[in-house]
């Protein structure tokens, strides 16, 4: 294929970019209802910009158009304002779908791609609302590596997985929860192959060893065993595994479940997937084969058994695995917490240009350079801002002290608080001369006055005592 | 640089850049591989390529650097020393000190060697540890220099491991005996060690998870070489002593180091990735190995130079070397192929063929012979048109004019065969074993010490062994003029070592000749998380080696179960042949299953097959064919059920089945009698197979299979009936024995007994003649024998024979042919647990029970026996009779 005459048409029927928001269980209290208005994971601020459109600007840079957005139904209005709304990039085709379901009863990944199966038709790719790639690693690099493998190697699905920073000593939060699980796996650096996903169920099965299969090590007899990745979530995919899912309807997680089966598949006799796989590239190979076999420069044991392992094995599962900076996926609030640092470490802050804006914002309250304040929010004199994020219409009181922290839009802060370290959910009071060092707390949280608190998640108890409470403060 | 911490010797050796490098040889295997070509002298003496691999062994480590060597003697010790004594090392200003250790006997394994050489004290510093039966040209001295440079940031830094980057199924690499490395890459660090053999087949490796958290990237290596080549600390040896389990060098001592959680001791590997080193382990790699010596991947250990043996062979285009002495005499009309060395004063005869081979010194070859692939020793006479291929034929052996020796056999020193021999593949032979005179003037000092031959350089007594076993052994294939003794060619009766590599499935795998596509089994992936039906595809990958590439591109299904079938036939052949154990005979199909891969139904439905095709066909005698049947099942029914699962309803829908298909079909029921005679199957199991629908056969298409399935079936109802008769019996045996309290049992019975008889009679004439009309089959023809039967005593029992049901009247034992009805009648009444027999039933209400119950049976039988194909409602409808009251007033 001549990727450089291929018309941009044609390119966008190529794929379908399906992104899942799903609720962010892991990230509660910030994603907890605020009343009855839900606050979906896709829309948290990231740096006073909604986590979805880093998302969607990353598809859109590859060249793809076509995104289908499954959110949960309870997500959907929200999610269709923001689409909808006039911030929003037009040259993409979003189809908004809404699966029901409740966060107890939290159906798989596998469930849901079933289930909207009819409405992809192509080769796709499953992105979560949460991943936030650094700018060396456009998703076209991922794109590239699939096709060159579904072409070559009947490759199935390419995934990417990466190293994660180690976590900062400053931003690693012991309080907010233990950082997620990585389970090991195993894959082959010499052709990009993942071969195994250690599950939570492996893990139970024999929590003292991993089991790999020796068919495994005898078809890539030289791998690597990894316990340092951590799994994007983005899946490059044939429509082929559509078909795959339906033909195991007892799957339900794409990661836990259906990804290491299918890697297990690889190095099992490849029988039914033959009978899937385009007999045109079994034929190909085989011809490769023979053609590498009576090849005078090829004799080496390697290439023959490689060839001959495409014979056979239909079914490649790609890994690409980025280099330099890693990318980060918000799935818990330290990481949450990480990414708005790092944004803000590569800020200039400057004043509003907007007289309005400006007016609101008082002479003599001191704002470092490396801090985002939102439009409309109003600084009283004297208050000090290093390293935050403030969102748009906050209210932040005099003497207020605010130091690394990250401000949801509508806050309000009373007059001589001090935060420090802490993410407030949308429409937050602190009473005045409250205290808080490195809490969380849900959207409409009331903080008494003079409280002081210390790595806590605050959630609201009770919603009935006080319905929007907080909004009535920051409008007034 | 010099010593900091001076004190400590071990810090001193340490430092000292110029000390000297040592090396310890354990030139015993302590294994047999080799046999028989090693009962006259050790392994390391084995020429290859025309040299001692001990000498091999010398030139690769003085090709390193090695100043002092320790050779650690064990079998045949004299020779060794002998031979050490007279190799070029010896003389002075060779530039390596070599001292040869005699061992004791006792030594059974590596590790009492390394025991040895702790008590001995042999090592002063890091050495360097090999096997007697290395070719290499790797670097070891960069091995050591990397080793000591780590020792000094790392004192528990032990040992490093020689291995090279091979690829998985480079031919030098031992199938037989493999092993997967874990390793970390920055460090080169061994994390942990699998072994890995070719039979019996791990399906997966373990590697702890503890491993992770200290090193997060790992790597799993299943493509290296294990060399042999160690580069030890001093403290390693006394650690061998500290254990006295380690006994293997990898799957004891490194296993057990990096598993240890008191030790934390390191052990890291060197991967070679340029230079060759391989060990002759086994016959399959003394092959290989040759070929890469003659293909100069050992360069510049080679035959043109450098050759450990001295002598000098010139090396033409295509890899031939012929000795430079002008000895040689080759016909012009013989024809050398590549890859091909012939030793000093050998003569080629004309129109000889040689390729791919090595003929040693003084070989004699007859015109018209060709040779593929094979190794002859010095001194060796091959006749004239004799083929021999890929086999290894030992010093001074004749091979007379017009034999055959096909691949992968061995002839050990001085043996003889033909003229005209034709060996079956693989086999061995040896000479009677007759001592070696000097060997014996030699061997004098060391004399009483030869009953413990663990290793393959041991003394007699294996030998006498097979010279035991010679007279069960027909020998005319080897020709008449042989002196051989043929060695066992299947496997051992008894595996004494399952576990570990030297087991017979194992050895298959590391013997020259083999194809590995015969014994590879299919790499299964039971995996059970996932079962779903990938759990019964199998792998044809096969582990052939690049060197006789096959590609099974598709083997059916069909045909992989046809070969299975076949195979189980054999392997049970095998076993009435040799009367093996059923035990063995068990473990044998189960690791036939293994190996093949097919689900226990199939071997269940083979074995069942060849039982039933082993019994004899009698015609016209019934008590003959009976006990025919007798015999077969009373020796092997058994084995149905020792393959693993127990499932008798399914071995009766089996041997259903087969019947249904096989001209044994009237044997059936008598067979079915059997099987429950021996415990095989129990009636609840007659009586759930009768239930299964498929069992009636109506699912299957019109035809004689779905006639004879249904035949199967109505047997099945005759017994069954016979069962509730004799349940009825018993029922009343024990109300009688209890007491008057429940005649109705009794009046039952007695009630239903005549209606039985009726219905009999009924049927009796109807049945006769349909049988007769449907099917001239063997059962009607039994019937008619039997009618022509005029001693009542004998009808009875014929009668019996002919209908399953009647199995009281089988004597246990097949030997007695007329048993008393009485004596047995009670033997079934023991066996069924279900109504227990009251404990207080006295003599009488015994004796009673069993008149009684013999009638009855009698009667049914008598019934039984005639209507076969009456209907399923009646059969039912008569099976239920005892307990229904209707029948009472009938």
């Amino acid at each position: 294929m001549d990727l450089e005459n291929v018309k941009p048409d044609l390119a966008t029927k190529e794929f379908l970019a399906v992104v899942l928001a799903g609720f962010g269980d892991a990230l509660v209290p910030l994603t907890s209802d605020y009343g009855d208005e839900p606050c979906p994971k896709a829309l948290l601020p990231v740096a006073n910009k909604p986590l979805i459109e880093y998302v969607l600007a990353w598809i859109e840079r590859s060249g793809i158009h076509d995104i289908l957005i499954i959110c949960p139904t309870l997500h959907r209005s929200s999610i269709y304002h923001h689409i909808h709304s006039d911030m929003f990039s037009s040259s993409l085709r979003i189809d908004l779908q809404t699966y029901e379901e409740s966060e107890e009863d939290n159906a798989g990944t596998c469930t849901v791609l079933r289930h909207f199966s009819s409405r992809i038709t192509e080769d796709f790719i499953v992105v979560p609302c949460d991943f936030l790639p650094p700018s060396d690693l456009p998703l076209s690099l991922l794109l590239d590596k699939f096709r060159v493998d579904a072409l070559s190697e009947g490759c199935l699905a390419t995934t990417c997985w990466y190293q994660p920073n180690p976590p900062e000593k400053i931003s690693f939060i012991e309080e907010w929860g233990p950082p997620p699980p990585t389970f090991p796996i195993v894959w082959d650096p010499s052709s990009g192959t993942l071969l195994h996903v250690d599950t939570p169920d492996d893990q139970d099965r024999n929590p003292e060893d991993i089991d790999l299969q020796l068919s495994m090590l005898s078809k890539f007899p030289h791998t690597r065993l990894c316990y340092n990745m951590e799994d994007s979530h983005v899946y490059v995919c044939r429509r082929r595994v559509l078909d795959l899912l339906h033909e195991k309807p007892h799957l339900s997680s794409l990661r836990e479940e259906f990804l290491p089966w299918l890697c297990k598949d690889q190095y099992r006799r490849p029988k039914r997937r033959k009978t899937l796989s385009e007999s045109s590239s079994s034929r190909r190979s085989h011809f490769q084969f023979l053609s590498l076999r009576h090849s005078s420069l090829n004799n080496s044991s390697l290439d023959l058994d490689f060839s001959m392992e495409h014979a056979s094995s239909p079914a490649k599962i790609g890994i690409f695995v980025p280099r330099g900076e890693a990318p980060v996926r918000i799935n818990t609030p330290q990481k949450f917490y990480e990414m708005s640092r790092r944004i803000l470490s590569s800020t200039v802050y400057s004043l509003p240009t907007n007289a309005k804006d400006r007016s609101l914002i008082d002479a003599k309250a001191q704002i470092s350079s490396d801090s985002i304040i939102g439009h409309s929010s109003q600084i009283s004199e004297r208050a000090t801002i290093k390293k935050s994020v403030v969102g748009r219409h906050c209210v932040i009181g005099k003497m207020v002290k605010i130091v690394g922290c990250i401000l949801f839009d509508h806050c309000v802060i009373e007059d001589g608080a001090k935060l420090d370290g802490c993410i407030l959910g949308k429409s937050t009071l602190v009473g005045a001369k409250a205290e808080l060092i490195r809490c969380i707390t849900q959207a409409g949280y009331e903080v008494g006055a003079g409280e002081s608190a210390k790595g806590e998640k605050m959630e609201v108890s009770d919603w009935m005592a006080t319905p929007g409470e907080g909004e009535d403060l920051a409008a007034s | 640089m010099a010593s900091k911490s001076s004190g400590s010797t071990k810090d001193k050796l340490l430092e000292g850049e110029d000390e000297v490098l040592q090396a310890v040889i354990l030139s015993d295997s302590f294994n047999k591989r080799f046999r028989p070509l090693t009962t006259h002298k050790p392994r390391c003496l084995l020429p290859i390529c025309n040299a001692p691999l001990l000498d091999w062994t010398f030139e690769s480590l003085a090709l390193a650097g090695v100043q002092e060597v320790f050779v650690i003697c064990r079998s045949h010790a004299p020779l060794v020393k002998k031979a050490i004594s007279e190799s070029k090392w010896s003389k002075p200003g060779s530039g390596m000190k070599i001292v040869p250790i005699m061992t004791a006997k006792e030594t059974y394994s590596p590790g009492d060697a390394m025991r040895d050489i702790y008590t001995r004290g042999l090592v002063t510093s890091d050495f360097v540890l090999v096997m007697g039966d290395l070719v290499s040209n790797i670097r070891i001295d960069e091995v050591v220099r990397v080793h000591k440079e780590r020792r000094r940031t790392n004192k528990d830094a032990i040992m490093t491991m020689v291995v090279k980057e091979s690829g998985l199924k480079h031919r030098t690499r031992a199938q037989g005996e493999s092993a997967v490395f874990v390793i970390d890459p920055e460090t080169s660090e061994c994390l942990h060690y699998e072994h890995l053999q070719g039979y019996p087949r791990q399906k997966r490796i373990s590697i702890p998870r503890e491993v992770l958290t200290a090193h997060p990237e790992i790597e799993i290596r299943n493509d290296l070489l294990d060399c042999s080549i160690d580069v030890c600390s001093v403290e390693v040896p006394s650690l061998f002593q500290d254990n006295f389990d380690y006994l293997d060098l990898r799957r004891d001592f490194v296993h057990g180091i990096l598993t240890s959680d008191l030790l934390m001791k390191n052990i890291h590997v060197y991967v070679a990735r340029e230079g060759y080193a391989a060990r002759v382990q086994d016959t399959r790699s003394y092959e290989s190995i040759s070929k890469d010596i003659l293909s100069r991947w050992t360069f510049p250990l080679v035959p043109d130079d450098n050759h450990p043996g001295g002598h000098i062979y010139e090396h033409t285009r295509g890899n031939r070397y012929i000795a430079k002495d002008n000895t040689v005499v080759l016909a012009r009309t013989a024809n050398i192929g590549i890859n091909t060395l012939i030793g000093s004063y050998a003569k080629i005869a004309e129109n000889v063929s040689i390729a791919a081979s090595v003929i040693g010194q003084n070989c004699t070859i007859g015109p018209g012979t060709t040779i593929k692939d094979s190794y002859v020793f010095e001194n060796a006479a091959i006749g004239a048109n004799c083929t021999i291929e890929r086999s290894i034929i030992g010093a001074g052996v004749m091979v007379k004019d017009n034999s055959v020796v096909p691949k992968g056999c061995l002839l050990g020193d001085r043996v003889v065969i033909g003229p005209d021999a034709r060996l079956p593949p693989f086999e061995r032979l040896s000479t009677r074993p007759i001592k070696n005179v000097d060997e014996a003037k030699l061997a004098s000092d060391e004399a009483g010490k030869g009953e413990d031959d663990i290793d393959d350089e041991g003394d007699d007594s294996d030998v006498e062994e097979v010279e035991a076993q010679q007279d069960s052994i027909d020998k005319t294939a080897l020709g008449k003029d042989t002196n051989a003794l043929v060695w066992p060619r299947g496997p051992p009766d008894e595996e004494d070592d399952d576990e570990g590599p030297e087991n017979w499935k194992n050895q298959k795998f590391m013997r020259l000749g083999e194809t590995l596509d015969e014994i590879s089994e299919p790499e299964e992936d039971s995996t059970s998380e996932d079962d779903d039906s990938e759990d019964e595809f199998h792998d044809g990958e096969s582990m052939s080696g690049i060197s006789d590439v096959s590609i099974p591109f598709d083997q059916s299904e069909d045909k992989a179960e046809q070969e299975f079938k076949a195979e189980v036939v054999q392997s049970l052949e095998r076993a009435f042949a040799e009367g093996h154990s059923l035990d063995n005979a068990a473990v044998e199909l189960k690791t036939l299953r293994m190996a093949s891969n097919v689900p226990l139904t199939r071997v269940k439905e083979a074995v069942v097959a060849t039982l039933v095709d082993k019994i004899k066909l009698v015609d016209g005698d019934m008590g003959a064919q009976r006990k025919e049947i007798g015999v077969v099942i009373s020796r092997w029914g058994d084995l149905i059920n020792r393959i693993g699962g127990v499932d008798p309803v399914e071995t009766v829908s089996i041997l259903q089945a087969h019947c249904a298909s096989s001209i044994r079909m009237p044997l059936f029921g008598q067979i079915l009698a059997a099987l429950y005679q021996e415990d095989i199957v129990e009636e609840d199991d007659i009586r759930k197979w009768h239930r299964i629908p498929a069992s009636n056969g109506e699912a299957l298409k019109e035809g004689i299979e779905a006639e004879n399935f249904q035949k199967c079936w109505v047997i099945g109802s005759h017994m069954i009936k016979q069962f509730d008769a004799q349940e009825s019996d018993e029922d009343e045996s024990d109300d009688a024995s209890e007491g008057e309290g429940e005649g109705e049992g009794v009046t039952k019975v007695t009630g239903k007994k005549p209606e039985n008889a009726e219905s009999d009679s009924d049927n009796n004439t109807q049945t006769e003649s349909e049988t007769e009309q449907s099917k001239p089959s063997a059962l009607s023809r039994i019937t008619m024998d039997t009618s022509n039967k005029t001693d009542v005593e004998a009808a009875k029992l014929d009668d019996a024979l002919k209908t399953p049901t009647i199995k009281h009247q089988v004597p246990p034992s097949f030997a007695a042919v007329v048993p008393t009805a009485a004596s047995s009648a009670s033997r079934p009444l023991v066996k069924r647990p279900d109504p227990p027999k009251p404990l207080t039933q006295s003599k009488e209400g015994e004796s009673e029970t069993d008149s009684e119950v013999s009638d009855s049976t009698e009667a049914a039988d008598a019934g039984a026996s005639e209507d076969q194909s009456e209907d399923v409602s009646a059969s039912e409808d008569s099976s239920a009779a005892p307990s229904t009251d209707d029948d009472e007033s009938a």
